[in-house]
């Protein structure tokens, strides 16, 4: 009888205890942000819609649309992502080989290392008036200009990751695929580039955030005419939009999310010995 | 090499992948059967397109080709008329006639009577002066001066414009109704605590002071309000380089200011130029500023959105915009403007309406570029 009550007490204990991988913290944290955004709204703490009616506003958005610029969330989301997707695949196409060089090569990188880092402090952003000179004569100025800032915000960190990707491979790997006799072109291949992989791909998650922060930022600014960052822009200059605001920002943050979480997802499954 | 391609195949599967993330936000959407108005499937040669941009934006835009035509405030239309290559397609007072465009408007935290009269005596002996065709060349230099563009521009750019005492409150009225039937207002009136349409206006428009400046000036065309004591700090805003606004810059310039005892630099503040209306309100809402010249129409739209508390109390101009289009663009009835892009200055802007008001007489459907 004993043993089975203090069995009981062990029972009972780990029950309240939350174990660190329950989703109920990622519950918890939820409840709570919402709670007290739903505080600040009621005790008119700021002027803010509350969550129920933002949801609303957020579901209201994506099946009707909003009036005014006559779209759906969407269509803004999706207007953006593309541009996202166009400018950071560019960027990587540039970085990753210019990555692997400068990881290969001491001498290259000597060289191309001084422009890298004197370009890498200017923030995306302080971009976008040089690129509506540089893109001026060009049909689609201002596409052009956002796509260019994707690039700058995807560029730096996928090149910096391959770098140090490349870099952190054993160099006795190196030197016993050489001992075997493997050429250049062969260990770039076998030993470099699966070695690198995990690295560049943690480039390319990162650059793609950098980028899709930048896109809704550079939307915000000189005469944009679609995306996520031109409709919160719009709704916050009519006034009175807080609600909309707010749900824009909540498709920014999901889109964020999923982009994030796809690639972890494709990383473990590229990647199987990490 | 394999693992190479390896790599560029991944970047092709993280666009699909990326592209992928969109499927569960739309495909909700996908199903719905009622697409946006504008969403619907309307011939190319029935779409009047419009895009939203800063007047600066436009004049690079238009040069470029990216769009076919703009509507902003005076100088910006003369100016790529005069200087560019583009002409005028209609005035704004052939489309809305007398809307009301500018206004002088102060906050409602700021209540001292003294200079209230003042600012508006000093704004309508400045209009006065500028509607004078003794002091042409006077005013010309001055805008020429406020504007920072070529003589000939802004000579062009005055001729369009109506200086005003006061906006033709039925106008205003008209503007409201037209922001109320295209969903652009997130407030009702009776959210505001206003019982009626006409309380709203009555205190929205407060007429009173330029009531009684322009009666006294009638009485005595030398009548002077009392002087604003030296402890009354004034603080005013006005837009970068609208011409519609020189009023104030004349105020200074012929010492209107200080006679009524508001000292530039001293008890009159003038604050750094704002880009915009919107600027301007938020402006108003943080109480950095007590009056200011703005549009009439971020003043109606973020007095009721925002609920930012401001009354109007004198106009600066009505009319004064004008759609301009390439000389050698073949566009010369507003019916040519069907599958073109036309910029404005923001969404619910007088300039938007005046876009909105022409496609319907041309039987065009307004889009979003």
């Amino acid at each position: 009888m004993k043993s089975t009550s203090s069995e009981e007490k062990i029972i009972k204990k780990r029950r309240l205890s939350i174990d660190t991988q329950s989703p109920l913290l990622r519950i918890f944290s939820i409840v709570a942000f919402l709670m007290g955004w739903y505080f600040i709204g009621v005790l008119n703490l700021a002027e803010l819609p509350t969550p129920i009616e933002t949801l609303e506003m957020f579901y209201t958005l994506i099946v009707s649309g909003e009036p005014i610029l006559g779209r759906t969330l969407q269509t803004h989301t999706t207007a953006s992502l593309i541009r996202v997707i166009e400018g950071s695949a560019i960027g990587f196409a540039v970085a990753l080989p210019l990555g692997i060089l400068m990881g290969w090569s001491k001498r290259f990188e000597r060289f191309a290392d001084t422009m890298i880092e004197i370009f890498r402090p200017i923030p995306p952003l302080a971009w976008i008036p040089l690129a509506f000179v540089l893109f001026r004569s060009f049909d689609n100025t201002r596409i052009l200009v956002q796509i260019f800032i994707v690039f700058i915000g995807a560029f730096f960190p996928a090149v910096l990751n391959t770098i140090h990707g490349v870099k952190s491979i054993d160099s006795s790997y190196i030197e016993s695929a050489r001992t075997f006799g493997s050429s250049d072109l062969q260990i770039l291949e076998k030993v470099v580039l699966p070695g690198a992989m995990p690295s560049i791909i943690t480039g390319i998650r990162i650059g793609l955030g950098i980028g899709w922060m930048c896109v809704v930022a550079a939307e915000m600014i000189g005469g944009s005419a679609s995306g996520i960052g031109f409709f919160i822009w719009s709704m916050y200059e009519l006034g009175g939009g807080t609600a909309e605001i707010i749900s824009g920002m909540i498709a920014i943050g999901a889109v964020g999310y999923i982009m994030n979480e796809g690639i972890l997802y494709t990383e473990r499954r590229l990647i199987k010995w990490r | 090499m394999k693992k190479f391609i390896g790599i560029i195949l991944l970047l092709v599967m993280l666009g699909t992948l990326s592209a992928g993330c969109l499927g569960p936000d739309e495909g909700e959407s996908t199903p719905t059967p009622t697409p946006t108005p504008t969403e619907t499937e309307t011939p190319e040669e029935k779409i009047l397109y419009v895009a939203a941009m800063k007047p600066a934006d436009m004049m690079a835009q238009f040069e470029s080709g990216d769009i076919d035509g703009f509507i902003a405030w005076e100088p910006y239309n003369a100016e790529v008329v005069v200087n560019g290559n583009g002409k005028y397609l209609i005035q704004s007072g052939e489309v809305w006639n007398n809307h009301p465009c500018c206004v002088l408007a102060s906050s409602d935290d700021f209540k001292d009577e003294t200079a209230l009269k003042a600012l508006v005596w000093a704004h309508v002996q400045a209009t006065r002066f500028m509607n004078d065709p003794a002091n042409e060349d006077k005013t010309l230099k001055y805008a020429v001066e406020f504007t920072n563009k070529d003589e000939d521009v802004v000579e062009e750019a005055i001729s369009n414009i109506e200086f005003t005492e006061y906006p033709d409150v039925e106008e205003i009225r008209t503007y409201y109704r037209k922001l109320d039937e295209n969903e652009f207002l997130k407030k009702t009136l009776a959210d505001l605590d206003y019982q009626s349409e006409d309380e709203f206006f009555s205190d929205f428009l407060l007429s009173t002071y330029y009531d009684e400046v322009a009666a006294n000036l009638t009485e005595d065309p030398e009548w002077k309000p009392d002087p604003v004591p030296n402890s009354t700090v004034v603080r005013i805003g006005y837009l970068t380089a609208d011409l519609h606004q020189v009023a104030i810059y004349v105020a200074q310039k012929e010492g209107f200011y200080e006679e009524v005892g508001l000292i530039p630099g001293e008890n009159l503040n003038i604050m750094p130029p704002y880009s915009n209306g919107p600027a301007v309100m938020e402006a108003f809402k943080n109480k950095d500023i007590d009056v200011s010249y703005l549009g009439g129409a971020p003043a109606t739209l973020k007095r009721i959105n925002d609920d930012t508390p401001i009354h109007v109390i004198s106009g600066a101009n009505n009319v004064g915009s004008a759609i301009v289009v390439g000389k050698d663009s073949g566009i010369d009835t507003i019916e040519d403007l069907a599958g073109k892009t036309i910029a404005i200055p923001g969404f619910g802007t007088v300039q938007d309406f005046i876009v909105r008001i022409v496609a319907e007489n041309a039987g065009l459907e307004v889009q979003l570029r």
